[in-house]
């Protein structure tokens, strides 16, 4: 017999439904980056922060962070996690330099393509056919890259430019503007509204010397979210990730979705390591000239979720804060400090009213030491000014990362039987 | 008792399997099976675990090639390479360990593999919608399957089988993750299901339900078939011993070995979800004493494993404190709180027990790192270790070639064997079990069950969690009840059903008949 101590009355847990649609919260965020970049360039003088230089060079930077970001969900999407971006990207700047200097940008760009997905290839016979640890993996990756195209430049660049560090120059795409909203634009940006002035400077920088690598690039993004969640394909590769014994007991052909995610993802790379050859202000390989974009461009990935629409917000982030860096230098970065500082009362007000009073707490405090560094120093000081975009993944990861929901298979070697 | 009206003799059989026999190195798993399986019946297939089952109905799936004998569906001979090609011959199978994806919707994790059935869009939503029904299911498609509980997992497994159109379906053990109610409404789908002409072909070792849901039977045991019975006539005693092959042992311990020595005492005990918003054990006080098996009955995901992992200093609680013979445990780590006299046999053996990948001997250190045998001094001590895992497998009958195995090399009985014994080594004075006896064979479970008796008949406290009621009634002194991360209710093992037990574990108690009784009414009421 039972004996019934208390009971409360048994009600099924409703179905958790999504207040807001996706697409919403990514407007919501572009508008409030907005505003708040407007409010700090307002409050600081510092009008290169919208300006559309500052906008133009960051989406020139962003390009490469976005591929390699593009590249990292593929794969991980797939379940296989590829720490060899940075590898495969070195090897796709080689190949587009190679192409490039001698058949024009569009070879270049296929030769990257090219290059990347042999690095892909290789990632995914390791870590999918051999069961090698991803890392291990993708580390090794890294640095055949380096070691590879070093060796290969040597052969091939150096009786041509005299340099074994550097191709010749490479010939680059034409870029396009659209003419007259640009001037239109222009004139808004001059007017020194606020708001109006801000977004005018950020949508010329958009507008004005478009490559077609960079529509390419923008159009790969809702291209990806099309394939991978939209279509048979999509479905079956992401199933491998997520589990890829249940897709396997479905039919689901396990090793042929993560090779061609791997194999894309290596691609995407490549095409990456092209964005950055074909950059107006280097046309040439240079040795070292990804400087860890591939790390970034995962962390854009992490930092967007894993989904195509955060891993632009992500790219968009770490572009501009490098754009700003190199176009500006170290007084605007501080201008960037005291937007944080703005940024983080906005947060600290948030977790007042959902009554989390320890990250209220934290927030305060990390808000007076940088609003104290802000106002104590003149510029940042140059040798830690390049290295903005690395410190804003730091931070924003180190933020970002507590609600984020990774693919549940993602590094799990996958052995059928 | 099922309807056998829907069972059609004079139609060609559903399925006929002849003479599969199946090798895998050094063991034989399947020989000479034979199996048929009529139209539009119910047609269980029993067995200890390791008897075979799961690797016959692999082949009858296609995920594995028998290396003899022949596969008829409906009167014609067939070939399977893949699960594809069962699908496509109309047989659809719903594996214990549920193969979904949890982070994509019910509608992909359906549709996924079978998209060119109806694409992926909203031609699938309303088929999936459509075929619902049938099963119960009661979510929108575009839920993620995270979100759904137990049962409704199994519906949506059960739906995509109905979704590729098969009409042979295989559920492997199926109730082994439900309780008694999710197990009726399973089988009215079932019923339901096979009015509308479905074959279904049900693997258990839970006999009670094997006759209650079965049309046939067929007895499988060490790899061979060793033959059929009539539900309706046999006994599940007879049954059972059809698949030991032997006389059965039951969980049934009459005699009370009670004391007043306190072991263990809870006081108070409460932990919060990490985000804090809810709890998850509410003031929980537990005593357990020498000699007495306390169990705690309740549906999964109520507490009890957090309870056990909290007493354990696996989870921080919250407030609240432990004591184990008048020692404070609370804020002690793990492994003193083991030293200080605790057993522990986790409920999953594979992510807590055992390293798989490692031999058994040393499996037999973890926990023990500390103390003899398997450590002298601040020294490992391996030739103690290997000794004494000798004397675990031949005390406890582990079926092994030998102790330099990997702990993977064995079935599940004598994993659990190998950890049972393990954790009664060291003379413990509690012990928490955790499922000691899920997906463990008949022969394994009447050992376990033994040795807990006999620990207990020492003076052993035994605090015991299971979803097996029967042994939960069979073994304990006292049970008590968990719903929503408190003990809501005490039951008497002499007197409670099964049924009683599973409406005070959802919760809907005070509508059972047992609860108005007597005066241990009011007792268990201050």
């Amino acid at each position: 017999m039972i004996t019934t101590l208390e009971e409360k009355p048994h009600v099924p847990a409703a179905p958790r439904k999504r207040k807001v649609p996706g697409w919403a919260v990514g407007l919501l965020g572009v508008a409030g980056a907005i505003v708040l970049l407007s409010v700090t360039s307002y409050q600081t003088g510092f009008l290169q922060l919208t300006s559309s230089g500052t906008t133009q060079t960051a989406v020139r930077l962003a390009l490469p962070i976005l591929l390699a970001g593009l590249g990292g969900l593929w794969a991980e999407r797939a379940g296989v996690v590829n720490i060899g971006l940075e590898g495969m990207m070195i090897m796709g700047t080689w190949g587009a330099a190679w192409a490039g200097y001698q058949w024009g940008p569009w070879a270049a760009v296929i030769a990257a393509v090219v290059f990347g997905a042999l690095g892909g290839l290789l990632h995914a016979i390791a870590t999918v056919s051999f069961g090698v640890n991803h890392i291990v993996s993708g580390v090794a990756i890294n640095l055949l890259g380096a070691g590879l195209t070093k060796y290969l430049s040597t052969l091939i660049f150096e009786p041509l430019s005299h340099n074994p560090r550097q191709s010749p120059p490479v010939q680059p795409f034409e870029t396009y503007s659209a003419a007259g909203l640009a001037d239109w634009l222009g004139e808004l940006e001059q007017g020194q509204r606020l708001i109006i002035s801000d977004v005018a400077g950020i949508l010329r920088g958009l507008v004005t010397g478009v490559s077609p690598l960079t529509m390419l690039t923008i159009l790969l993004v809702p291209l990806s979210y099309y394939l991978l969640w939209r279509t048979r394909f999509g479905l079956r590769l992401r199933s491998v990730g997520e589990n890829p014994h249940a897709a396997d007991s479905l039919g689901v052909k396990v090793y042929f979705h993560k090779y061609v995610a791997v194999i894309v993802s290596g691609a995407l790379a490549g095409l990456g390591g092209a964005a950055l050859v074909l950059n107006a202000g280097q046309l040439s390989y240079l040795e070292g000239q990804t400087g860890g974009r591939g790390f970034i461009g995962l962390a854009a990935m992490i930092f967007g979720n894993w989904r195509p629409g955060g891993l632009l917000g992500g790219a968009a982030l770490f572009g501009y804060a490098d754009g700003l860096q190199l176009r500006s230098g170290g007084e605007t970065v501080l201008a960037l400090v005291y937007g944080v500082v703005l940024l983080l009362g906005v947060i600290v007000v948030w977790q007042l009213i959902k009554r989390r009073w320890f990250s209220a707490a934290a927030a305060i405090v990390v808000a007076v030491l940088l609003y104290l560094l802000y106002i104590s120093l003149d510029e940042i000081p140059s040798e830690f000014v390049s290295y903005a975009p690395h410190m804003v993944t730091l931070a924003v990861l180190a933020v970002a990362s507590q609600r984020l929901r990774m693919p549940a298979a993602d590094g799990v070697v996958y052995r059928r039987g | 008792m099922s309807s056998s009206t829907s069972v059609r003799t004079d139609d060609p059989p559903a399925v006929v399997l002849t003479g599969i026999t199946k090798r895998f190195p050094g063991v034989v798993a399947n020989s000479d099976v034979h199996l048929t399986v009529r139209r539009g019946e119910v047609h269980a297939l029993c067995g200890e675990n390791g008897a075979g089952k799961s690797t016959l109905m692999k082949i009858l799936y296609g995920m594995q090639a028998p290396d003899e004998g022949t596969i008829e569906v409906n009167g014609e001979q067939v070939r399977f390479r893949t699960p594809s090609d069962a699908i496509k011959a109309g047989i659809g199978m719903v594996h214990q360990h549920f193969m979904l994806a949890d982070n994509l919707t019910v509608q992909e994790n359906v549709v996924l593999g079978a998209e060119a059935l109806h694409g992926i869009g909203q031609k699938a939503r309303k088929r999936i919608i459509e075929l619902s029904g049938r099963t119960g299911l009661n979510v929108d498609p575009g839920v993620l399957v995270e979100q759904l509980g137990v049962a409704d997992r199994q519906r949506v497994e059960i739906l995509k089988v109905l979704y590729r159109g098969a009409k042979v379906i295989i559920l492997d053990e199926p109730t082994a993750v439900l309780v008694p109610q999710e197990v009726n409404e399973l089988f009215d789908t079932v019923r339901g299901m096979q009015e509308q002409g479905y074959t279904f072909l049900f693997i258990s070792h839970k006999l009670d339900e094997v006759r209650a849901i079965a049309d046939s039977v067929t007895v499988i045991r060490r790899g061979t078939t060793v033959g059929s019975a009539d539900p309706k006539t046999v006994s599940s005693r007879q049954l059972a011993e059809m698949m030991v092959g032997s006389e059965l042992p039951s969980p049934e311990t009459r005699e009370s070995t009670v004391t007043d020595k306190v072991v263990l005492d809870v006081k108070g005990l409460k932990l919060m979800t990490p985000d804090g918003s809810r709890p998850i054990l509410d003031d929980v006080d537990l005593v357990v004493r020498s000699g007495e098996v306390v169990g705690i009955a309740g549906v999964e995901g109520n507490g009890q494993t957090e309870l056990v992992e909290t007493i354990m200093g696996m989870r921080k609680a919250g407030s609240g404190t432990i004591t184990l013979l008048d020692k404070d445990l609370t804020k002690l780590g793990t492994l003193a709180r083991r030293e200080a006299g605790i057993g522990y046999v986790p409920e999953d053996r594979h992510r807590h027990g055992l390293l798989l990948t490692q031999p058994l001997w040393y499996n037999r250190i973890l926990g023990y790192q500390t103390r003899k045998p398997a450590a002298k001094g601040i020294w490992l001590d391996t030739d103690g270790a290997k000794k004494d895992t000798e004397r675990i497998v031949s005390e406890f009958d582990v079926r092994t070639p030998g102790i330099d195995v990997p702990a993977a090399a064995l079935s599940g009985g004598n994993q659990q064997k190998l950890v049972v014994g393990r954790e009664l080594s060291g003379n413990p004075v509690l012990l928490i079990a955790s499922h000691p006896t899920r997906g463990v064979d008949v022969g394994a479970q009447a050992l376990i069950w033994d040795e807990i008796k006999r620990a207990r008949a020492a003076g052993l406290a035994v605090l015991l969690i299971s979803a097996d009621l029967d042994e939960l009634i069979g073994l304990s002194d006292t049970i008590k009840v968990m719903l929503r991360g408190r003990l809501v209710a005490d039951a008497d093992p002499n007197t409670v059903t099964p049924e009683d037990l599973g409406s005070a574990m959802t919760g809907a108690g005070s509508t059972s008949a047992a609860v108005h009784e007597t005066a241990v009414v009011e007792e268990g009421e201050n």
